[in-house]
């Protein structure tokens, strides 16, 4: 039996996929969402310090971990669902501890362009229907995220743009990407020149081009007045960014300049930008923090109320300040991700993991908790990457407890230490 | 079980004025003393008793109010709350949604309404009004730009219309039909606006006019429990008073015997005068006239307070010209074929003429307009916080205060507006009105805003005693007791008490079924097209399912509250 | 004159928002003075030997400090000196006084200072004289002199003032400065973004962001926001 679901892979949240129940596995996904969802290794059961246990168990010494902790870390939550990212939270505000989540390592110079400049951006079903010109600047969608050029971006048609022939496709990169091969422009830019080639097309646009030298991050100044004019003539225009823009030199200022650009080119005509998100919830790890706590990454709670600042609280900084006695990682892997430096100090101290999956962050964890996966045995909310809810579903029984159930149980069991 | 004994009760919806009075309460309803065996005793002596607040119109809930915080850390440092038996609470205007439970309930609240949800992005408000404990909250999802709207009103395909309208509310567990900016959200796709009634909108060939009508006139074919709530084309433009006038006039030929047929929203931005900002003027009192020679329209204040303030809308246009103007930061989020949204961080200062004007304008509309038609609010947060709302009530009942507060700020509101040759002062009983029982009854919840038998028993008690107190002259007095309750009740339990939290409790998220009154059918084949050609996600994966939410209560359009 | 020394190594970070000041309090009250460990609140005897000599409006810390965050803060007057490592936040809206770092700092050094004088003998790292997220104005007066090198973000949003950097300095150097002084003897990274106002001067190397005009004594923009900025080598 085929069932619709949404996939839990990528920020694109593709919701058009379907699931053969019996054979279990996915059919029009794309590489990366159908290796999700598919038959895995999973972890087995709970364990502590190796040894099989119940979960209530390995809950309970989770919950005695965290409320002992000085200062414990919860780390992750880009790849689990609101419900359980609001106990997270929660849980965080009850032990005084620090909650961070995956955008500290890639998409939070965005969350600090926002409080710079503000972001001006639409949906994905804006740039479907009505985009007539494209930027990806250091994102490569045909391979971090394969459908999203054809449902929402390069051969999404809509009610603007009825073939692919109306709509030009620039890409900006340092190295000619597969997705360059699909662009009809493409610059390449000399790495780490993102900020200056942006200030440059701002003062092309705003009519200072004297102003400009000659070659900009190993772009010529013809080539930057050409790409000008493009956005300046474009009806609906959206530039999307990845990484290549946030984790290069410049980071947050990258960001906050292509939003002055793109203010700009508001007042002559309509554009938008976007980050291309990786996890597909990890708006949500963000959102959720937002509204229960104020902000969206690298909160501390140990005055018993939240406070943010992200050279401080982001989990690589705690860690390799040696600035955290704990660490509960929830749907991620911070041993195989993080710079060693981070990853000593993890080895030092008590960690506890929640995934589906065992991974590199399994072999320093004392405590291991296997949950169900999101968006197959469990059900929950996620926000794709422009913000759009959707309930990701559950189509098959499992014996695994979802995240959300045992965050709920680790809550109780932290109220109970806390009370008595 | 409750008794809240010898307390002075102000119940305008059951006509009474300051009387002795005992409240008697079970299973979170008012009820008769004889249903009451060995209640809880509170001594409401020489206290007000009223009903609980009603916030028709406030930005609470929803992917805008998440922006704002999100950009603005700097309004998320000031610490309210440190976490202990409640959560922590912070927020300075802008506060986390634990925060927005704990102040409604301190000051004596008990019910908000989120006052524009995008429909595609229906579950994250759902999901933030969920996360504000205390009160009884409901969202209105926003239509005068979403394009099956447009189509329906440009084929005159009426009945259409009305499926559609029923079809969106169940989908977005939504609460009614509200408008912001018809016509003009479309027209920002392509970097223009919506300036008047009659300004084609792009790609449809409808106008303002067509859209507003049109949507009037279904919403009163479903007959839901809440008109039209329209926020008017050409807000923040001076001159914009006359297209708010004859916005209104749109709503002549609509009559309901229960309630208006239009509610048009914080009015105070679009009742100006003048050509321009340096000719500004007010023009609440042509609106005001208006207002008060009809029966069928209703409105809400939209007050501005001195200090800080975030301008969230969904008028993504004016949201993009006010960015133009002050150089601030901007937020934009053009939304699928629904609509968009923009975020701009805003103050208010005394001295500032224009923003002095603002503040002028919202409070002669609060005082010229009938108080049976005008519902007290600050569009929170575009006109400031929530908290001040005791500020405005108190600056209704005093001209004293008025004049206090006119001699520090700026000049210019002496020629520009009325508001310092208006002597009238409000009473206690209006001032009730127009934050208890007036809103009830523009929302058609017949539940709340009362203290009569079967009413919701969401109260709150005041150190206050309206037979003694002086309104014109004690203005300090009425402020501080306003400001804090000495008790709130929220469905008969204690929730707070002198500005001292007492117990978390969580409220029920009203929406709205008109299905049984329309065929759903006759829009299915549109529905799947649409939804094929210009949305980004499948039909299927579509709204909220009502098993999501954490207190739903279904209000079926058919029976009667 | 107060003398602290750590008595433990710290686990975690301790947040200590000691001023000079607090050596002219009684010996009672100086020993409960409030800080955070990680989410403890302890007494400041609890983690510091104390040891107090004489009446002066000084305190001394001795030994490593880079795990104490928010020392100096919101000072008015007074000297602080610091013989080691300094952490976060040190010397953040200050009005006045003096601290002088004999080892390094961390980040947000001189944050939206006023007044007062903050020297830096050994590195800093970044956000030097900053605004905190969503302020508006860094520092706005006083001096903060580092002897070594700094990283990222300098002086961004500044109101006025003066940033000495003696060594190399990385990216972001004046973004958005309205008014003050920033010199850099070393080498640099970007500087000038959105300058509307101000001066800065670099010995060393640097890279100018697109979008200043050449003057006769060096530069002037940022034409993006209309500014008259000087940036100028030396």
């Amino acid at each position: 039996m085929e069932v619709n679901v949404i996939c839990t892979f990528c920020g694109s949240v593709c919701d058009d996929v379907l699931f053969d129940i019996e054979k279990f596995k996915g059919k029009k996904f794309c590489k990366l969402g159908s290796s999700k969802f598919s038959k895995k290794e999973r972890l087995k059961s709970p364990m502590i310090d190796g040894k099989e246990v119940s979960y209530e168990t390995a809950i309970e010494k989770s919950a005695e971990i965290l409320v002992n902790a000085k200062r414990p870390l919860l780390y992750g939550w880009a790849s689990t669902v609101n419900e359980a990212i609001r106990l997270g939270v929660i849980l965080t505000e009850k032990v005084g501890g620090v909650y961070d989540q995956c955008a500290s390592v890639c998409h939070a110079p965005g969350t600090l362009a926002l409080i710079e400049e503000g972001v001006p951006g639409g949906s994905l079903g804006e740039i479907k229907n009505r985009a007539d010109v494209v930027v990806f600047w250091g994102s490569n969608p045909m391979e971090a995220h394969p459908r999203h050029p054809v449902r929402y971006s390069v051969r999404a048609k809509g009610l603007l743009i009825k073939d692919r022939k109306d709509r030009k496709v620039v890409v900006v990169d340092v190295r000619k990407t597969k997705s360059a091969n699909m662009a009809d422009m493409f610059i390449q830019i000399k790495p780490g020149y993102d900020y200056a080639i942006i200030s440059a097309l701002r003062a092309i646009i705003k009519g200072e081009d004297s102003a400009v030298p000659d070659e900009v991050g190993g772009v010529s100044k013809e080539k930057l007045k050409e790409l000008a004019d493009l956005m300046v003539n474009a009806k609906y225009g959206a530039i999307l960014y990845g990484l290549g823009v946030t984790q290069s030199r410049g980071r947050d200022r990258n960001v906050e300049n292509a939003i002055k650009l793109v203010q700009l080119l508001n007042r002559k005509t309509r554009w938008i930008i976007w980050p291309m998100r990786g996890h597909y919830n990890v708006v949500g790890a963000g959102e959720v923090p937002a509204w229960e706590a104020g902000f969206t990454y690298a909160i501390d709670f140990s005055r018993g109320y939240p406070r943010f600042s992200p050279g401080e609280f982001s989990a690589n900084e705690v860690l390799q300040r040696r600035d955290c006695d704990a660490a509960l990682i929830i749907a991620s892997d911070p041993v195989a991700h993080f710079p060693k430096a981070s990853v000593a100090h993890l080895k030092k101290i008590p960690v506890i993991q929640i995934d589906p999956f065992p991974n590199m962050t399994t072999l320093v964890s004392n405590v291991v908790i296997p949950s169900a996966i999101a968006g197959l045995e469990a059900e929950g909310t996620a926000y794709r990457m422009d913000g759009i809810p959707f309930r990701v579903k559950k189509v098959v029984e499992s014996e695994y407890w979802s995240d959300e159930q045992i965050l709920e149980k680790m809550l109780e069991k932290v109220n109970e230490m806390l009370e008595g | 079980m409750l008794h809240i004994k010898n307390g002075i009760v102000i119940d305008p919806k059951n006509g009474i004025n300051a009387e002795k009075m005992d409240i008697f309460i079970k299973d979170g309803k008012i009820v008769e003393e004889s249903e009451v065996k060995n209640p809880e005793v509170i001594d409401a002596s020489n206290k007000l008793v009223v009903a609980g607040g009603f916030d028709m119109h406030a930005h609470i809930a929803g992917s805008k109010i998440n922006v704002g915080r999100e950009m603005r850390p700097e309004e998320m440092r000031t610490v309210r709350l440190i976490a202990g038996k409640f959560r922590a609470s912070i927020g300075r205007v802008l506060l986390t949604s634990p925060a927005i439970g704990y102040e409604y309930a301190k000051m004596g609240y008990t019910s908000a309404f989120e006052a524009a949800q995008p429909p595609v992005g229906s579950l994250h408000t759902h999901e933030e009004l969920d996360a504000i404990p205390m009160i009884d909250k409901a969202a209105l999802p926003v239509f005068g730009n979403w394009h099956f709207v447009l189509k329906y009103v440009a084929e005159k395909e009426y009945e259409k219309l009305r499926s559609f309208i029923a079809w969106a509310i169940e989908r977005t567990k939504g609460y009614g039909v509200k408008v912001v900016n018809p016509g003009g959200v479309e027209a920002w796709m392509y970097g223009s606006n919506c300036k008047s009634l009659d300004d084609e909108v792009p790609g449809f060939g409808v106008t303002p006019r067509e859209i507003i009508t049109a949507l009037i006139q279904e919403t009163e074919n479903l007959n839901l429990p809440h008109s039209v709530h329209l926020h008017c084309n050409n807000l923040g433009t001076p001159g914009n008073y006359q297209t708010t006038i004859e916005s209104m006039k749109l709503a002549e030929k609509f009559s309901n015997d229960r309630r208006q047929v239009l509610h048009v929203t914080h009015v105070q931005f679009n009742s100006y005068a003048g050509s321009s900002w340096r000719d500004v003027a007010s023009g609440a009192e042509e609106v005001a006239k208006y207002v008060n020679s009809v029966d069928n329209i209703t409105i809400d204040m939209g007050q501005p307070i001195f200090g800080h303030a975030t301008a969230m809308t969904g008028d993504a246009p004016f949201q993009f010209t006010l960015h133009k103007l002050t150089g601030a930061r901007w937020s934009n989020k053009d939304s699928e074929i629904e609509g968009g949204a923009g975020i701009v961080p805003i103050g208010y200062l005394p001295k500032n003429p224009v923003h002095a004007l603002q503040w002028a304008i919202g409070l002669e509309l609060g005082l010229l307009v009938d108080s049976d038609k005008v519902v007290l609010s600050t569009d929170y947060p575009n006109g400031g916080p929530f908290t001040e709302y005791p500020y405005i009530m108190a600056m209704l009942m005093s001209r004293k205060m008025r004049e206090k507060e006119l001699e520090r700020v700026s000049p210019y509101v002496q020629k520009a507006s009325s508001l310092p040759a208006i002597d009238r002062e409000k009473t206690l009983y209006e001032v009730i009105q127009m934050t208890r029982s007036l809103p009830a009854r523009v929302m058609g919840l017949d539940v709340k805003g009362h203290l009569g038998i079967g009413a919701d028993a969401d109260i709150a008690i005041y150190n206050l005693n309206p037979l003694e107190i002086d309104t014109s002259n004690d203005f300090e007095t009425v402020y501080k007791s306003f400001k804090t309750s000495a008790y709130t009740i929220k469905s008969g339990e204690i929730i707070a008490k002198d500005g001292e939290l007492v117990k978390e409790v969580w409220g029920r998220t009203y929406w709205v079924d008109a299905r049984n009154k329309v065929s759903l059918d006759a829009i299915d084949a549109d529905l799947t097209e649409m939804f094929e050609k210009y949305y980004s996600l499948q039909r299927e994966n579509y709204g909220v399912e009502e098993r999501w939410l954490r207190k739903p209560e279904r209000l079926d359009v058919g029976e009667v509250r | 004159m107060l003398i602290l020394k750590p008595k433990i190594e710290f686990e975690v970070s301790v947040d200590a928002e000691i001023t000079p000041s607090i050596a002219l309090a009684s010996e009672e009250e100086i020993a409960n003075f409030e800080v955070f460990y990680g989410k403890e609140k302890r007494k400041l005897s609890e983690l510091f030997e104390v040891k107090k000599e004489g009446d002066s409006a000084k305190i001394v810390l001795e030994g490593d400090f880079s795990k104490v965050k928010w020392v100096g803060a919101r000072m008015d007057e007074g000297e602080i000196v610091i013989r080691g490592n300094i952490g976060d936040h040190c010397g953040a809206y200050m009005t006045g006084g003096k601290i002088i770092v004999e080892g390094d700092a961390l980040d947000w050094v001189g944050a939206e200072m006023k007044g007062g004088e903050i020297v830096i003998e050994g590195n800093a790292r970044n956000y030097i004289g900053c605004a905190y997220w969503g302020d508006a104005t860094g520092m706005s007066g006083g001096k903060i002199t580092i002897k070594g090198n700094a990283r990222n973000y300098i002086g961004e949003k500044m109101g006025g003032g003066e940033i000495e950097i003696h060594g190399d300095a990385e990216d972001f150097i004046g973004t958005e400065m309205k008014d003050g002084l920033i010199v850099i003897h070393g080498n640099c990274g970007f500087v000038g973004g959105d300058m509307k106002g101000g001066t800065i001067k670099i010995k060393g190397n640097f890279e100018l962001v697109p979008g200043f005009k050449k003057t006769d004594d060096g530069f002037e923009g940022d034409v993006n926001v209309g500014g008259k900025g000087k940036v100028i080598s030396f």
